[in-house]
């Protein structure tokens, strides 16, 4: 994954560990078929081809909406309401395209990636301790180098001064001094294993990332919960609207304890109509072991092993319906009211009736239209004053009809309802019930409080993935600009020769070059300007 | 923060001045631009790569540094006083993210390119030009930010994001122009082989400039004619010069009607674009040899990378915070995901044999552009929770 240069002398570099085997026979054994799946996964370039892929794979999930995010979307591409139609939108499902991360062929693509990374790095490793273990070694046909310099001899300086005055040129290298029987004495200068090691720590660190990635997804759990002041929800499957959880999560996983929303605030800025903070005041347990915790945006509680983020926030009033005729209730509930654009609206299961019956009763829903604080001007165009509850009103309307779906487990806000099963409409204020259909129905504002969206989720891992990160970012800076370079100071009888070689980075050695022969010529006290005898260039 | 943000109301004032300050640095970056391509004219490389600028070259070199730095100034000061308007870091929106992004790549273009590849600023200028075009195209008044993008993170995530986003963009400049650059190098060494028809292709469009000006000029060069071995105007005319103007006016007009869906601004754009593409060709002869070129795109990268890694991070660190999940495939995840993937893939392409050189290149190009549709075509189009950072 570094530089694939041929390597000068004797070290043969880690890029490609795969060994060439053998030829392969034409129909291989299943075992042998494995060994030549390892040793293609072994190779940089296949892991680099896999977190190719994994990137076209994420693609392919921003374009196509995708089963887990947008649901509904999802659907209306399956029926061709939207999307390329209903058959390109089968070919979809049969590739699982519509939920990509959740899909078998991107846990493969992870797994071989995973599998891919750790055939590359340990090898890897085991060659980098090997090497950087090495002293220095020995350099020949100095002259032949990409750089290479020959200094005067210094006057009146043995070999051994000449190469301890040279040694201290290169304090922050790796140096050795060389006596060979066969030649001249040598320094051996190296430096920049950094390199290597930064870029094995990078890849490394990466390979945990992606790992606990996986593994933290497996065992996430991600509901989303609305509630109103005074009502609470336990931790509990059913106790959230929605959830998406990971493939090793289970219901025993959650721990069933209540959360209370014991109070909402919201404040605006100054233009009145954007929320500057929100904050839920939420319990956690009941009795003794109450903790009461503020949510706020950007400021998430972590509670018992789940994190909760503030999320959505709007109206929740109580609406009241009795019987006109005997003042008995017949429908109470805190509608949760949904933002449309200023109006906040709801709809509400009255009664679902029994179509089956010797005496069919109808269903009957009710949809309340709420308006926080607005005023009507002449041409019927509604101005919103404010998005706080300065002058609340609600326009309710009720619908009665044999079948407005009602038994049916869809959300009411995806039931089409019919104009003509539109019995009655008003407007009310809170406190002030108002006779509906003909005095057979009286409907009450009882009172308004609001309600809080939370996202609750568990995330683990999260500090292995941190440290993980900061890992990669760490081993980043010096594979990227560390480089391995080895230098030579050979004494000979009437001249000194500086010669080095770069294995990264090239033109950078080839800026640093003079200036380190610079260095070894104060040292060595001698004018290296007179003689411009270098040799070589740089490739 | 919050604090200030309730506490302040937007200074419409200092907004107003804000925005005029920008428009005033856009017209020097415009003349600066112009300066340095006057420069680039004024210069002749020889053929081993030592670059001479005529008498003439460096007076102007020097008015446009002047121009330049006045014009960074300008625009330093347009880019604080927005945010002091809004109260606020200045970069809550594309358009004074844009504008961000534009000022880090002129300030990389004085630290960076201008010591050693002076030659080269005139188009890092273009750049950050169009940056700033399209920045105009998003203009949004100044004003406070909603609650989920009050964050210490969110601050150091977005100005990484921009400061990498800006040195890529050098790092871009110099991967074009090291594409453009090594293919006439490579095309002229092998027409030079088959015998000198470039001495006539020289020869059959001459300058359109007076001879008599033209032996001034040359009159005035510091280094010896001799020493120019090939002709200067040879390696321009290996390469078809209608392919200059017209790629890059019909790439422009492309991603400006696919992303704003507005014709005039893309006819503009795209005709500057053509200018900036024909100053390119004209350049060609002038610029600095492909091997230095493609020194710079890699230095740059590997400076923008780990930034841009570290941006992603925080990101996520946010996301973790804001939404309860620190990586979700939303799509500017996924974008920026791919971005990086693609910034790493040239980073191995550049060190692994075979893939060095003009198809590493390749693969910076193609990343550079990824990171563009993150940016622009993710925010405006792709419905995720980044479109709330708006336009």
């Amino acid at each position: 994954m570094t530089d694939t240069l041929p390597a000068p002398a004797t070290d043969a570099e880690p890029n490609d560990p795969a060994p060439r085997g053998p030829r392969v026979p034409l129909i291989p054994t299943p075992l042998e078929a494995l060994g030549m799946l390892w040793r293609r996964l072994r190779r940089m370039s296949t892991a680099l081809m896999l977190l190719f892929a994994l990137a076209l794979a994420t693609l392919i999930a921003t374009f196509i909406p995708q089963e887990p995010v947008i649901a509904s979307t999802v659907r209306l591409w399956r029926t061709g309401e939207e999307g390329p139609g209903e058959t390109i939108a089968a070919v979809f499902d049969a590739l699982s395209l519509f939920d990509v991360f959740g899909s078998w062929w991107f846990g493969a693509l992870t797994v071989l990636l995973l599998v891919s990374l750790t055939g590359c790095l340990l090898p890897r490793w085991k060659v980098f301790a090997r090497n950087v273990r090495k002293p220095p070694v020995r350099g020949r046909n100095l002259g032949r180098l990409s750089h290479s310099v020959t200094l005067p001899r210094p006057e009146g300086l043995s070999e051994d001064e000449i190469l301890t005055r040279s040694r201290a040129a290169f304090r922050t290298f790796r140096t050795r001094v060389l006596r060979p029987e066969d030649g001249p004495a040598q320094l051996a200068i190296e430096r920049g294993h950094w390199r290597e090691f930064g870029s094995l720590v990078f890849h490394t660190s990466f390979y945990v990332l992606l790992l606990g990635m996986t593994l933290g997804a497996a065992f996430s759990f991600t509901g989303q919960k609305d509630f109103a002041e005074g009502t609470f929800f336990a931790d509990t499957p059913v106790g959230y609207d929605t959830f998406t959880a990971g493939s090793l999560w289970g219901t025993e996983d959650h721990n069933g304890h209540l959360v209370t929303l014991d109070d909402f605030d919201v404040t605006y800025l100054p233009d009145g109509f954007t929320p500057d903070d929100f904050v839920s005041t939420v319990t956690f347990g009941e009795g003794d072991d109450a903790v009461t915790r503020e949510i706020r945006v950007n400021h998430p509680v972590h509670h018992e092993g789940l994190t909760y983020y503030q999320r959505a926030f709007g109206f929740a009033p109580l609406v009241q319906l009795r019987s006109g005729l005997d003042g008995q209730p017949l429908y109470e509930e805190r509608l949760i009211l949904r933002d449309n654009g200023g109006f906040w609206t709801a709809r509400g299961k009255v009664s679902v009736g029994n179509p089956n019956a010797e005496d069919p009763l109808p269903q009957i829903g009710i949809e309340v239209l709420f308006l926080p604080d607005a005023s009507f001007a002449d041409d019927g165009t509604v101005q919103f004053n404010s998005p706080e509850a300065n002058d609340p009103r609600m326009l309710v309307t009720l619908y009665v009809d044999s079948d407005l779906g009602l038994d049916r487990a869809v959300p009411l806000s995806r039931l089409e309802w019919p104009a003509e099963a539109q019995v009655d409409q008003t407007m009310i204020t809170p406190g002030n019930p108002v006779a509906l259909a003909g005095g057979l129905f009286v409907v009450e504002f009882a009172d308004l409080s609001m309600w809080s969206g939370l996202q609750i989720s568990h995330q683990p891992y999260r500090w292995v993935l941190l440290t993980a990160a900061s890992l990669t970012l760490m081993g980043l800076i010096p594979s990227l600009y560390a480089y391995r370079r080895r230098m030579w100071v050979q004494v000979e009888q009437d001249h000194v020769v500086v010669a080095g070689v770069a294995q990264h980075r090239k033109v950078r050695f080839d800026e640093t070059f003079d200036g380190l022969v610079d260095r070894v010529a104060d040292r060595l006290g001698v004018d290296r300007a007179t003689e411009p005898l270098t040799t070589g260039s740089p490739s | 923060m919050t604090d200030s943000v309730t506490d302040l109301m937007v200074d419409s004032a200092m907004a107003a001045t804000s925005n005029t300050l920008f428009n005033v640095a856009f017209f020097i970056y415009l003349v600066a631009m112009i300066a340095y391509f006057f420069r680039l004219a004024f210069t002749r490389v020889s053929a081993d790569g030592v670059s001479a600028s005529t008498a003439a070259g460096r007076r102007v070199g020097w008015a446009g540094l002047g121009l330049l730095v006045v014009g960074f100034g300008v625009h330093l000061t347009s880019f604080v006083m927005r945010g002091l308007a809004a109260g606020r870091v200045p970069w809550g929106n594309m358009y004074e993210y844009g504008s961000g992004i534009a000022l880090l790549a002129i300030g990389a273009a004085l630290v960076v390119v201008q010591r050693k590849y002076g030659h080269l600023v005139g188009f890092v200028i273009a750049a950050a030009l169009l940056m700033m075009t399209t920045s105009l195209l998003l203009f949004t008044d100044a004003g406070p930010l909603v609650p989920a993008l009050e964050s210490y993170w969110l601050q150091i995530h977005v100005s990484a994001m921009m400061f990498s986003s800006s040195v890529f963009i050098v790092a871009f400049v110099a991967t074009a122009l090291y594409l453009v650059k090594d293919r006439a190098e490579t095309k002229l060494a092998a027409t030079a082989t088959y015998g000198g028809s470039t001495v006539g292709a020289a020869q059959a469009v001459k300058p359109k400039a007076d001879p008599a000006e033209v032996e001034g000029r040359i009159g005035e060069l510091e280094v010896d004619e001799s020493e120019v071995l090939a002709s200067p105007t040879a390696q321009r005319e290996v390469l078809n010069p209608m392919l200059f103007p017209v790629v890059p006016f019909a790439v422009v007009l492309t991603f400006v009607l696919l992303v704003w869906r507005a014709p005039v601004a893309a006819m503009i754009a795209a005709s500057v674009a053509a200018l900036i593409g024909s100053s390119v060709w004209y350049a060609i002869p002038h610029l600095p040899p492909a091997a230095k070129l493609d020194n710079l795109a890699y230095r740059t990268t590997a400076f923008a990378f780990p930034l841009i890694t570290f941006g992603i991070m925080c990101g996520a660190i946010w996301a973790e915070e804001a939404w309860g999940r620190y990586w979700g495939w939303d799509p500017k995840e996924t974008g920026s995901f791919v971005t990086w993937v693609l910034y790493a893939s040239y980073l191995h392409a550049r060190s692994t044999h075979g893939w060095r050189g003009r198809r590493a290149a390749w693969v910076g190009v193609v990343a550079f552009t990824a990171l563009l549709i993150t940016y622009y075509a993710v925010n405006l189009f792709v419905v995720g929770l980044h479109s709330y950072a708006g336009v």
